[in-house]
């Protein structure tokens, strides 16, 4: 300063100065530019100088900042207390705030809690809303299995499965529904069809009582109207059905049924399993089935009731309930035609009905065919008929049971013929066969009432009037027509034309007389007490019986109302041998009882085959024997003649027969000729009785003609007329015509026999002749049988 | 021919009708009973061979008509019958009192000599009697004849009726040939042993 060089080295001390002053550190370079320069002492005395200065400087400062200061330091020893005021009030504010929020934390958890659950139940009153549903809805299906509704049952199953499952599907039990959904289905079926099961049962075991009922209205209606028989099928009555309406819609026939008709048979069987079930079935798509099934256990049912009962024949109870279970079967097949929606159709009912209609024929006409009870039989053919009429109504076809009926009509006959043969019988044993005899009008009036019998001269005849048959006639013609109404009985209303019937009566009748009556009449010609007079009587009886034939033949035509030509077309072959057969075996059996009697006297023969001498006299059994003829032929007078003479020829013949067979029989060795004379005798007596006519109407000689092979022979013997023998041997006018050789020589030989007995005879000349003449006949005797064998 | 009998004896069987002759001779002959009642007819007879002391002798039993309008033919039989069985019914009074009347017929019609015998049937029905036991054997008493109780029905003396008269007329009769007809021999096939000399004819009446 002072100096421009002094100047110019001040100027550099003081931006040395400046520039310690402005930088902080780096004072480095500075320090070295004030050592570089040589005025280091002057610069130490500016800097000494600066120093001074800037203390001086810090010395006027702090001295007008110090008052400043002190009231800075008095206000901030102040700011510290206050601060501490303010440090504890706000920690005190801090306090209550944490008194304060304290609860409202605890709120507010809680509150956060609250919204929490809020939503929680929000979220499931949804879900569960959803799945409500699906439970009433198995709930409801299980009230339905419980109560056995299995149709609305499956409805709701449905409904389960496909509108509500689907929308809780993520459930555990859903998935168990799901699961659970085609077991349900099968219980529904199984239950269903055990319902069914139940009804079959039940079907079954009320199967008789509904053909019952079913037979007793038809029988009414028959009573009531028999015209309306078979005029319309009866429609079955309809069912409350359980199903809505659809199946009425399907049935419109039903509504038009008329209520008059009855209700009955089907109101005592509730048909709604089988309608259900069908359902069912139907819904599950397995109708086919449910068909198969029911038909084929039907069918098992059909064949169980066309079992009948192994003693049905016994009782007609056995056949009611054997028809009753059919008929029941029957209807409820018809009922389930017409309401079960095709569950049976026609074609089936058919064929079941087919099967079933052999099985009845075969059953009914096995069991019928045992019966021999003609008012079961009558009582079996009503039900028959009710049966026909029945099922006929149902729209069942019954022909063949109308044949089987005429079946069983034959065989009725037959049972008919077998009582009446018992009616017979006892008729026969209690008969005395005696003429009626009648003391009074009345009694008289009596047996013209049951026999038609006139006759102009006994009824003027006084009583006691006798008429000429026994009482066996009258009542037998009163059998034969009771026999006819029994008959008839059959026949009534079994559709047969008036010819028909007729002509089974005819026929009948016509067996009974000449197959029944006629087999008791040849029994009890063989009993041993009856009499030969009785036996008279009874063909006088059967002449009455035959007589009375035009009787039987109008009797039947009243009643049969059968034109009269047939009844006389008919009446050729048939009628008039009614009792033809019966008398021609009574006609043969008198011969053979009169027979049997001359046997007994012809067993009492007791010739002495070595008599000298005849007795003179006919022999006492043939003295018998004549007498008892003689008094047998005076009631033969009663007899049709062409009877008496056949009687009376037999006998002879007989007689003759027999003395011959006694002359040769094997055991006679020897024959003197006393014997011969005394056959001779006997022979002379018979031929008496044989010329006095001992029945009316006979051919002179008739009867003789009988002994003409006796008598020749006899003749020939006793006149000992060899030569005309052999010389008109063989012509036909010969005396001796009937003299057979060989019979001659029989005889001639026990006549030989006889003579050698005769010691004395030897001695005799003419003795001796004779017994060579003998000798001699018999040679040639031999000859001619000889050549007669050979011719 | 074989001879098949000895004898021949001809019975009859009378009495009123319905007093059981033709159920007696039934029970003779067959062997049986029947209920019901045959009236006879007219006549009728049955054939039983029996054998007595060994000798075989038939019977031929006529069986007459009760009735009354059968009689001209059954008397026709008395004549040659050699017994004759009267019949009553101890239960019918009247067919008892009838007995007298039969007897009559016999002695009008038959042979003085036949055999006669008195039978009381049907005396199983003993509730029913009429007619005493005794008062039939008084009757055969008085008529000096045998007498005897049968039940066709019960089988009761049927046999030994038949067989008592059978065996009386035998009796009679060997008497009548031993007294009449005393022995040829030699063509006799019938031979009659003659026993004992001809008793006398009187005994012939002793019956009973």
């Amino acid at each position: 300063m002072d100096n421009p060089q002094l100047d110019t080295g001040s100027q550099h001390h003081e931006l040395f100065l400046q520039e310690i002053e402005g930088i902080d550190d780096y004072w480095g370079p500075t320090f070295r530019a004030i050592y570089d320069g040589d005025e280091h002492q002057k610069f130490m005395e500016r800097l000494d100088a600066r120093i001074k200065s800037h203390d001086k400087d810090i010395e006027r400062m702090c001295n007008f900042h110090y008052q400043g200061f002190i009231d800075s330091i008095r206000e901030l020893l102040q700011v510290r207390s206050q601060a501490k005021n303010l440090n504890s009030e706000i920690v005190e504010i801090d306090q209550e705030l944490q008194t304060s929020t304290a609860n409202v934390l605890v709120k507010g958890e809680a509150l956060v809690q609250a919204r929490k659950v809020e939503s929680n139940i929000a979220s499931a009153i949804k879900n569960l809303s959803l799945c409500l549903p699906v439970l009433t809805t198995y709930a409801k299906l299980q009230r339905q299995m419980k109560e056995k509704r299995y149709y609305p049952a499956l409805k709701t199953l449905e409904q389960l499965e496909h509108l509500y499952l689907p929308q809780v599907a993520n459930y555990r039990f859903s998935h168990q529904m799901k699961q659970n959904i085609p077991k349900l289905r099968e219980n529904i079926k199984e239950a269903s069809m055990s319902d069914l099961r139940d009804f079959l049962e039940n079907i079954r075991k009320f199967s008789p009582k509904i053909g019952e009922v079913a037979m007793r209205h038809t029988a009414e209606q028959l009573g009531s109207d028999p015209g309306i028989i078979g005029r319309k099928k009866r429609q079955a009555p309809p069912l409350p059905n359980p199903f809505t309406g659809e199946v009425d819609y399907e049935q419109p026939a039903e509504s038009t049924y008329d209520a008059e008709e009855d209700l009955s048979a089907q109101d005592l069987i509730d048909f709604s399993p089988v309608y259900r079930c069908l359902h069912i079935y139907t819904v599950l798509g397995s109708r086919e089935t449910f068909e198969t099934y029911y038909r084929k256990q039907r069918k098992k049912q059909a064949r169980l009731v066309l079992q009948p009962p192994t003693n049905m024949h016994e009782t007609i109870a056995g056949y009611q309930a054997y028809i009753h279970g059919i008929v029941g079967f029957f209807v409820v097949e018809d009922h389930v035609l017409n309401t079960g929606n095709g569950l049976v159709n026609r074609t089936y009912l058919d064929e079941v009905w087919s099967m079933a209609l052999s099985k009845i024929v075969n059953a009914l006409r096995t069991h019928s065919a045992y019966c021999t009870d003609a008012t079961l039989m009558l009582k079996i053919k009503n039900l028959i008929m009710l049966f026909n009429t029945t099922l006929r109504n149902y729209g069942y076809s019954v022909n063949q049971l109308f044949d089987l009926l005429h079946e069983i009509r034959d065989h009725y006959n037959e049972v008919l013929m077998q009582r009446w043969v018992q009616v017979f019988r006892e008729i026969l044993d209690e008969e005395s066969f005696l003429p009626i005899q009648v003391s009074s009008q009345a009694e008289y009036d009596n047996v013209v009432e049951s026999f038609p019998f006139h006759d102009q001269a006994l009824e003027l005849t006084p009583f006691p009037k006798r008429f000429p048959f026994s009482p066996l006639v009258p009542k037998v013609y009163q059998q034969v027509k009771e026999f006819i109404y029994a008959c008839l009985k059959f026949s009534e209303d079994l559709n047969l034309s008036q010819a028909a019937v007729d002509d089974m009566v005819r026929k009948s009748t016509n067996l009974l007389l000449t197959r029944s009556f006629s087999g008791c009449l040849s029994s009890l010609f063989r009993k041993p007490s009856l009499a030969l007079l009785q036996v008279i009587q009874i063909i006088i009886d059967t002449g009455y019986l035959e007589n009375a034939t035009v009787y039987l033949e109008e009797f039947v035509s009243n009643i049969t109302g059968a034109p009269k030509e047939s009844h006389m077309g008919s009446r050729g072959q048939g009628q008039s041998s009614m009792f033809r057969v019966a008398r021609d075996d009574a006609e043969h059996q008198i011969c053979d009882k009169l027979k049997w009697k001359l046997d007994e006297f012809l067993e009492l023969e007791n010739y002495d085959w070595l008599l000298v001498e005849p007795k003179g006299h006919a022999s006492s059994f043939i003295t018998d024997l004549i007498a008892f003829l003689q008094s047998i032929f005076i009631s033969f007078t009663n007899l049709p003649p062409e009877v008496a003479q056949e009687a009376c020829k037999s006998a002879c013949e007989h007689i003759a027969k027999s003395v011959l067979g006694f002359m040769l029989s094997e055991d006679v060795k020897q024959i003197s000729m006393g014997a011969l004379q005394q056959v001779n005798l006997d022979t002379i007596q018979c031929e008496q009785f044989a010329a006095s006519e001992p029945v009316a109407g006979l051919e002179e000689g008739a009867l003789l003609h009988y002994f003409a092979d006796l008598r020749q022979l006899l003749d020939l013997f006793m006149t000992w007329d060899w030569p005309t023998y052999f010389h008109d041997y063989g012509q036909e006018n010969s005396k001796y015509q009937q003299v057979n050789p060989n019979t001659a020589i029989i005889l001639l030989e026990k006549l030989r026999e006889a003579d050698k007995k005769n010691v004395f005879s030897v001695l005799k000349k003419s003795e001796r002749d004779k017994k060579k003449l003998l000798e001699t006949v018999l040679k040639q005797l031999r000859q001619l049988a000889l050549t007669a064998q050979q011719q | 021919m074989a001879k098949t009998y000895d004898y021949l004896f001809k019975l009859l069987l009378i009495g009123d009708s319905g007093v059981g002759k033709t159920c007696v001779l039934f029970r003779f002959s067959e062997d049986a009973f029947n209920t019901t009642f045959i009236s006879t007819i007219g006549i009728d007879f049955k054939i039983r061979t029996i054998e007595l002391d060994g000798k075989k002798i038939k019977l031929q039993i006529w069986d007459t008509a009760g009735q009354e309008r059968f009689r001209t033919i059954t008397t026709a039989y008395y004549r040659g019958a050699m017994g004759i069985m009267l019949v009553y019914d101890i239960t019918n009074e009247k067919s008892f009192e009838n007995i007298k009347n039969w007897i009559r017929n016999i002695e009008e019609n038959a042979s003085a000599d036949v055999e006669k015998m008195l039978l009381g049937n049907k005396c199983e029905l003993n509730e029913k009697r009429q007619v005493t036991k005794e008062r039939g054997e008084q009757l055969a008493i008085e008529y000096g004849i045998k007498f005897m109780e049968t039940s066709a029905k019960a089988s009761i003396h049927v046999e030994e009726a038949f067989f008592t008269l059978a065996r009386d007329i035998k009796t009679k009769m060997e008497k009548k040939l031993e007294a009449s007809n005393p022995p040829k021999g030699g063509h006799q096939l019938k031979s009659y042993e003659p026993q004992r000399k001809p008793p006398s004819w009187l005994s012939r009446c002793t019956l009973l």
